[in-house]
Parts: structure tokens; C-alpha cells; sequence
């Protein structure tokens, strides 16, 4: 006996219906638990246009699975010689061949990347947002005329001839007369160019408002900002840098991080520098007045700076500091300024409220917006607190 | 492209069939179809049914084996085969002949496992195509129904899914629950006009622990609407129709690697073919560190078992076990060594050996290796007892494994909803009992 076989046609995508589904629910939870989308890696893309990778917790399927507790398991170890009670670094684990892995009665983190345009994120994230009243008032919306490279077209001047367009045409033909019978190609004949073949750049003017803004992320990494503190400060610049680079053409991001002194870092620094010493806050600000003046004329920029600290701050420095808030408030659109307790709940920082947050109380305003993170799902809020109108 | 055309394929399915029937392997005849990977992709979401009801876990079991090869993370499946008579399975076109030798001669031994092994028995392989096609045709029915729609079916597919594992174990026809009940009532009228079982017990819904906890709730959930209650059945079909599958993957990898590889064998290959089979070969059967590769573990006990008693008793071991009684019963201390077994405790980025297959170690290695081996990777749970309306879902603890709460916290969510009331679930969390 002998076995069938058959050349398989159809359906060709049956899975795209479902996949549909799957991914309208992905869009779903970015939107409904925005800290989830925090991205491990270097999360600011230098290319506005480029394509970013989102690492999703997956949507679970929920079933009966055992927890962690005892959970000894057993492995092969291959060649390896394995000594009782040693310990081994895990390496990385490579499933097997693809076809086995049933659905999980394994409990684990599902994390796959979703592939996304920073234009359709920003749409995820901000569809909801109620932008503030200021932006429109205050943004400067600098017009500028630029010619485009806009399709071909089959008419034009000589000098915007595409010659490479010209000869895929002129090949496409070719191929097209050799399958109807009508050329040769082993023949000597010149299969050469016609009318038709040509074709131009077609170029478009394009009128585009352009606005300029500059952003002064400052993040307090003194001793006293946890390596949790710090995640909060990040998820919370993380949506913050989207949310500016989907508004304006072009975003210039300083990163100030400080402890008693303020240090001008690259984003990778920013994110990961170690945490020590103490805190001044007033020298970070004015390094960013310092900065703001010099490099940013505030009549043609729009200036953005916010804060990420814990609130602590040297008593001596208080009044300093202050100072400085006030100064780059007005010079600001909008200064935010967010104090990261995780593990306070509201009712301590109301009871017994020290720190930064509540000596600014009094200048809080449309240009100055002072939140408190307590938890992830605080970064959403504070977000909403600064760019939405009414929270 | 291919070096092979549907010719080349019959002459060597001519050549492999005619000597795995002079060893006696004993199989469904097979459909074998060819297919892109893209294709492959496809047929894999729905576990190779060529047709199945959608649900969006499907969009999303694709969307990871795709990103995992795309990422370099997973190389093509090779064979994908299922329980029918006749078996249906996929080569894909962008493999070389000699993978399309091993994978016909990989298929024959999953399909005479299929066939012959016992657990398969109530599996309904002639039929599971139909079934699969009807169940599909009746939820798109449902979708497309203006009073019912999409999002109201997928929540019931959703809650059922949640429950999809907890299915007997052991092989089985679906059973109607009902009728068992009022049977076993019938027969012990007499002991309770007698006063031997009380009211109650005569009474006790279930009469006795029902693992079947879709089947349960599908017969006895009030107000259950026909629509939910068919697709709780069409879940619970499938579910009762894949456990066979859970409990054997090594033995049912183990054996097609086995009859593979002899097979290609005595195929005499020619040299240019053969070495390229004998690679991927051992890419197969290697051993996955810090866990099981049941292709690994199946195809060395297979040999062992050979080696040790004879090619009868590795036809008799494919009958009548499973994993884990055939580990029970196979694996000596001499294999664990040679696999290199060890049982470990894990962290985030670091695992501590506890005990290794040594004079002491082996066995307590092979308990736990026992103890995950299966369906014993799930917990088990059945419907207690049903009282005021309340389903009462009773976890058999194994002794060492809590459950995860956040998981099992949702799944009752899911099961109220199928259940249409109050549903609890004992457990036992850190040796104390634990109602969710």
C-alpha cells in the first residue's frame, strides 16, 4: 500500500481572520495597560519614520497550571558534567522543533514583538488624549516649502528621466514578447527602446508646518532613586518622548540627569546610570536654564522640561530651587514635574507630604503640572495629568 | 527550489511502505500534502485539522511560531501529521528530498502509534475530520447569527479553552453524564429504600468525582443556551480527542524516530542523501539541555528496549503503555545515566542541580521526571459536588505543586460564566486549604 499525495492549494492564509482578532486584541491592551509596552532595550528610536519593535505581554489563555513552589524539574544535560548541588547560569533556552510545543499547560510570560510604525503607537497611545489647551495657543508653526519626489510619471522634461524605471519597462516588454513568441532573445535582433518606455520623476511642491521643540528630561539618580524608582522615571519618559515626537517635527531631547551636580548624558546613560550621592535639585535646573538660553532660542522653540525625582532635596537648596522652578517655568510651555513614591499610597502623601512636591504647590498652574507616581499604573495617569485638560 | 517532484515522493513512499510492512507496523493509510511554510504555519495554529473553527488563540499561536522563526528561534517544523484515518499530513515544499524520505518514514511510525496504541482508542479517527468540519460550519453558524455574534461566541470558546485540559485522562468515550447518573440511581434504589446509602448520597450530584468538568458542566449548567451549550461540546470533543496526544508525545515521537531511522536504513540511500538524513537525524533526537526532548528520551528507550528485550516487546510497549507508565517501566538507572538526567530547581537566571542519575540519584530523578511527564504536567481536577447551585471544583494536590492562584483565579471567572453560577475551587496553597 502507497500513500496519497496531492499538491495543497487552498487556503492559503487560513489563519488571517484569527490573527485579526488576535491582534485587535493586542491593540486593546496596549491601550487598556499602556506601563505593559515599556520596551527592555533602548526605547528611543532615532528615526521618526522607522518601524519599532514592541515587546507585548501576551494575551493569556488562562488554564489550571501549577505555580513555582517546588518546582524541581528534570533535564537532560547532554555532554555536560553535571555536579550535584552545583549551580549553573541558564543559558538561552532554545525550544525544540517547532511542530510540538501544544499550547501551554507550562505557565510563563509569553512576550512577543509586535511590529508597529511609531505613527500607528502613537495612535495606540494618544487616540484618547485630550491635548492641552496650550499647545494650540502657544505651539509656532513654522511654515516651509519643500519640492518632493512624488511617483513617475510618463511625460516630462529630459533631465528627470528614471533611467532605471525607463528600463524595467523596456525589460518587462522584452520578457512579454519572448513568452507571446514574438522575439527571439537568441536572435541578433536590437530589442531596443520605445516612446513608451520612458518615464520621468515627477516631483510635487509640498508645503509643511514644521514645529521645533526641546525637551529637557531631568531624572534625579542620587542614592536614594531605587532601581524601581528608576523603571517608573523611564516607562514615564518612554511614553513622553512618543507622545512629543508624534506632535512635533523635530524634537530636540536633552537628558539631565543629576545628584548634586547636574551631568548632560546620552539616552543610554540616562536609563542606566548607577544611583549615588546626594541631592541638589536647583543646580540640575539651572544648568537647564543655562542650556535652554543658549542653545534654544525661546521665541522659535518650543521648551519642554520635566522632572522625574523622588523628592528629596537638601533643605539649604530649597529655596534655590524654587527659584530656579520659577524661572523655567516661564520660560517653559509646559514644565511637569513628577515625584515617583512607589509604595506610598495616596493617603500617606497627603497626611505627611515633605519633598519637592509640596513646597512647588503654590505654582502649580497651566504651565506647571506637579503628579506623583506611586506604581505602574500611575505613569498612565501622570501622563493623562499633564497632556489631558481636565484631570 | 526543490530537487524532488510528487513522483520522486511516491517511488520512496512506495519503498518505505513496503518495508515497514514487512516489519509489521501496522497503519492508517496516509494523505500526504504538499504546502509552502507559510502554509505549514497555518496548518500548525490549528494543529494540522484542515479545517477547524477560528478563535483568535489560533491568530496568536501563529503569530509566535512565526516571529520564532523569523527570529532565528526555531527552525521549520518538519513533520505535522494527525490522528485520521487516513492521517493527513503536510511536507513542505521548501524541503530537499532526503527530509521528505525521513519525514514519510517519521510518519508511518506516528500513524501506525495512532492506529495501534491503546490510549488512542476512543479517538474517533475516522471521523475527526467531519467532526472538525461540522463544529466549524455550526460556530461560524453562530457568528454569523445577527442575536449571537462573534464576541459572545469567542467568550464562550474563550471560557471553554480555560478548561480544555481537564478532561479524563484515560481513554474513554465521550459519556453522557446524565444517563449515568439516573442509571446508577436506578441501581441503587433498592439501597436507599433500605437505608444502606442516606438521602443525600443517593442524591449527591455528581454521584461520584467527575473529571470530565466540561462534560459535567455541559449537562448540568442552568440556563445554558443551545448554541453555548454545542460549543462547550465541540470543545470538550476536541479536548477528549487531543489528551491521548499529551500523554504519549515521547512514546509517539520516541517510535517514529525509531522506525525512521531503521527504516532509512535499509532504504540504502544513496550517499548524497544519506549523510544530510543522519544529520538531521541527531539535530532531532539531540538531547534539549535542562529539559526533556521527547524525541531524545523516546528514541533511546526505544533502542534500549531492543537492545534489551527483543523487537516484540518494543511492538507490545506501543500498545498497551503511555509515557508514564512506560518510563515507569522502561527507563533503568544504566538510562538515565546515558541520557545525563538531572533534576534541578530554577531562578530567573540560575539552576541548582539537586540530584543527578548516580547510584543514590537516579531515582529520585526519575520521580520527577515521572511527575512531569504526560498529562501529568496538569493539574488534576474534578467537580466535588454541586450544592445551593455552587459547583464545587475540588484540586487533587500530587503533594508538592501549588496551584498558580492568579491563573486558577481566572479560570473560575471563566467557569462562572459557563456555569451561569457561583463556582469554588479547593485547593491546598502551602499544605493549608485554600478556597478560591
Amino acid at each position: 500500500m502507497g500513500s496519497v499525495f496531492s499538491h495543497h492549494n487552498t487556503n492559503a492564509d487560513r489563519s488571517a481572520g484569527d490573527r485579526r482578532r488576535h491582534k485587535n486584541k493586542i491593540e486593546k491592551a496596549i491601550k487598556d495597560g499602556i506601563h505593559d509596552i515599556v520596551a527592555e532595550e533602548s526605547i528611543i528610536g532615532q528615526n521618526g519614520k522607522k518601524k519599532i519593535r514592541i515587546p507585548v505581554k501576551g494575551i493569556k489563555e488562562y488554564k489550571f497550571v501549577y505555580g513555582n513552589n517546588n518546582n524541581e524539574k528534570a533535564g537532560a544535560g547532554g555532554d555536560a558534567d553535571i555536579q550535584k548541588g552545583k549551580k549553573y547560569q541558564k543559558g538561552k533556552k532554545k525550544k525544540g522543533k517547532g511542530g510540538g510545543d501544544k499550547p501551554g499547560n507550562k505557565k510563563g510570560e509569553e512576550f512577543y514583538e509586535v511590529e508597529v510604525t511609531l505613527e500607528e503607537l502613537t495612535e495606540y497611545l494618544f487616540k484618547d488624549l485630550n491635548l492641552p489647551e496650550l499647545e494650540k495657543k502657544q505651539m509656532k508653526e513654522i511654515m516651509s516649502e519643500q519640492w518632493r519626489r512624488k511617483g513617475y510619471r510618463n511625460e516630462g522634461i529630459r533631465p528627470r528621466l528614471s533611467k532605471k524605471e525607463t528600463a524595467k519597462r523596456r525589460i518587462k516588454r522584452k520578457k512579454a514578447a519572448e513568452r507571446a513568441g514574438s522575439y527571439d532573445p537568441e536572435s541578433d535582433e536590437h530589442f531596443g527602446y520605445i516612446e513608451n518606455d520612458l518615464r520621468y520623476k515627477h516631483i510635487k511642491r509640498d508645503t509643511k508646518y514644521a514645529t521645533n521643540a526641546c525637551i529637557f528630561f531631568i531624572m534625579d539618580v542620587s542614592g536614594s532613586m531605587s532601581k524601581e524608582k528608576k523603571f517608573l522615571a523611564r516607562s514615564f519618559f518612554f511614553l513622553l518622548y512618543h507622545f512629543i515626537r508624534s506632535k512635533y517635527e523635530k524634537t530636540e531631547i536633552v537628558f539631565v540627569s543629576h545628584d548634586t551636580q547636574p551631568y548632560e548624558v546620552d539616552e543610554d546613560k540616562f536609563f542606566n546610570r548607577g544611583s549615588s550621592g546626594g541631592t541638589l535639585v536647583s543646580p540640575a535646573l539651572n544648568y537647564v536654564l543655562e542650556q535652554a538660553e543658549k542653545r534654544f532660542n525661546p521665541k522659535s522653540w518650543n521648551v519642554y522640561a520635566f522632572h522625574c525625582s523622588d523628592g528629596d532635596n537638601w533643605l539649604s537648596d530649597m529655596d534655590a530651587a524654587i527659584e530656579a522652578s520659577r524661572k523655567l517655568k516661564n520660560m517653559c510651555q509646559l514644565y511637569g514635574y513628577c515625584q515617583i513614591e512607589p509604595g506610598h499610597d495616596d493617603m500617606k502623601w497627603l497626611s505627611d507630604s515633605k519633598g519637592l512636591a509640596s513646597v512647588y504647590e503654590w505654582m502649580v498652574d497651566d504651565k506647571f503640572k506637579s503628579v506623583f507616581i506611586n506604581g505602574k499604573d500611575d505613569v498612565w495617569k501622570a501622563f493623562k495629568a499633564f497632556f489631558g485638560a481636565n484631570l | 527550489m526543490s530537487d524532488w517532484s510528487l513522483r520522486d515522493l511516491q517511488e520512496w513512499d512506495d519503498r518505505i511502505c513496503d518495508l515497514a510492512k514487512d516489519h509489521g507496523l501496522d497503519w492508517y493509510p496516509i494523505t500526504y500534502e504538499t504546502c509552502d511554510y507559510f502554509e505549514m504555519l497555518g496548518n500548525m495554529a490549528y494543529h494540522g485539522m484542515p479545517t477547524h473553527y477560528g478563535h483568535w488563540s489560533y491568530g496568536k499561536s501563529f503569530e509566535v511560531q512565526h516571529q520564532r522563526y523569523q527570529l532565528g528561534m526555531t527552525g521549520l517544523p518538519y513533520e505535522l501529521i494527525i490522528n485520521s484515518n487516513p492521517c493527513i499530513s503536510y511536507l513542505m515544499k521548501e524541503n530537499p528530498l532526503y527530509l521528505q524520505i525521513l519525514i514519510m518514514a517519521h510518519c508511518v511510525g506516528h500513524s501506525d502509534f495512532f492506529k495501534t496504541n491503546r490510549t488512542f482508542a476512543h479517538t474517533r479517527a475516522d471521523t475527526v475530520v467531519p467532526r472538525m468540519r461540522n463544529a466549524k460550519k455550526r460556530i461560524q453558524s453562530y457568528i454569523e447569527d445577527p442575536s449571537i455574534g462573534i464576541d459572545k461566541v469567542e467568550k464562550i470558546i474563550d471560557a471553554a479553552h480555560s478548561l480544555s485540559y481537564q478532561v479524563p485522562r484515560f481513554p474513554h468515550d465521550i459519556r453522557d453524564i446524565r444517563q449515568e447518573r439516573s442509571e446508577w440511581q436506578k441501581a441503587n434504589r433498592r439501597s436507599l429504600n433500605s437505608g444502606e446509602i442516606t438521602e443525600r448520597r443517593f442524591n449527591a450530584l455528581p454521584y461520584q468525582p467527575e473529571y470530565d468538568v466540561l462534560g459535567f458542566i455541559s449537562s448540568y449548567a442552568r440556563g445554558l443556551k443551545d448554541w453555548q451549550r454545542d460549543i462547550i461540546e465541540i470543545v470538550r470533543d476536541e479536548a477528549h480527542y487531543f489528551m491521548p496526544q499529551i500523554r504519549t508525545k515521547v512514546m509517539n515521537e520516541g517510535w517514529a524516530c525509531f522506525w525512521h531511522f531503521k527504516i532509512l536504513n535499509e532504504l540504502n540511500l544513496p550517499q548524497k542523501y544519506h549523510i544530510p538524513f543522519l544529520k538531521s537525524h541527531n539535530q532531532v533526537v539531540r538531547p534539549h539541555i535542562t529539559s526533556i526532548n521527547p524525541y531524545h528520551v523516546g528514541f533511546h528507550l526505544f533502542n534500549k528496549i531492543e537492545e534489551r528485550h527483543g523487537l516484540d516487546e518494543c511492538f507490545i510497549a506501543r500498545e498497551v503503555h503511555h509515557d508514564e507508565s512506560f518510563l515507569r517501566q522502561y527507563l533503568t538507572r544504566e538510562d538515565c545515566e546515558e541520557l545525563n538526567l538531572f533534576s534541578f530547581s530554577e531562578n530567573t537566571d540560575m539552576i541548582e542541580v539537586k540530584e543527578v542519575s548516580d547510584e543514590e540519584g537516579w531515582k529520585h530523578v526519575k520521580n520527577v521526571l515521572l511527575k512531569q511527564i504526560g498529562s501529568n504536567s496538569i493539574p488534576v481536577i474534578y467537580v466535588d459536588f454541586v450544592e445551593d447551585d455552587t459547583l464545587i471544583l475540588y484540586h487533587e494536590h500530587d503533594g508538592r505543586r501549588d496551584l498558580e492562584l492568579s491563573y486558577a483565579e481566572k479560570v473560575i471567572d471563566h467557569t462562572k460564566q459557563l456555569w451561569n453560577n457561583d463556582v469554588k475551587l479547593i485547593t491546598l496553597i502551602d499544605d493549608a486549604p485554600f478556597e478560591i
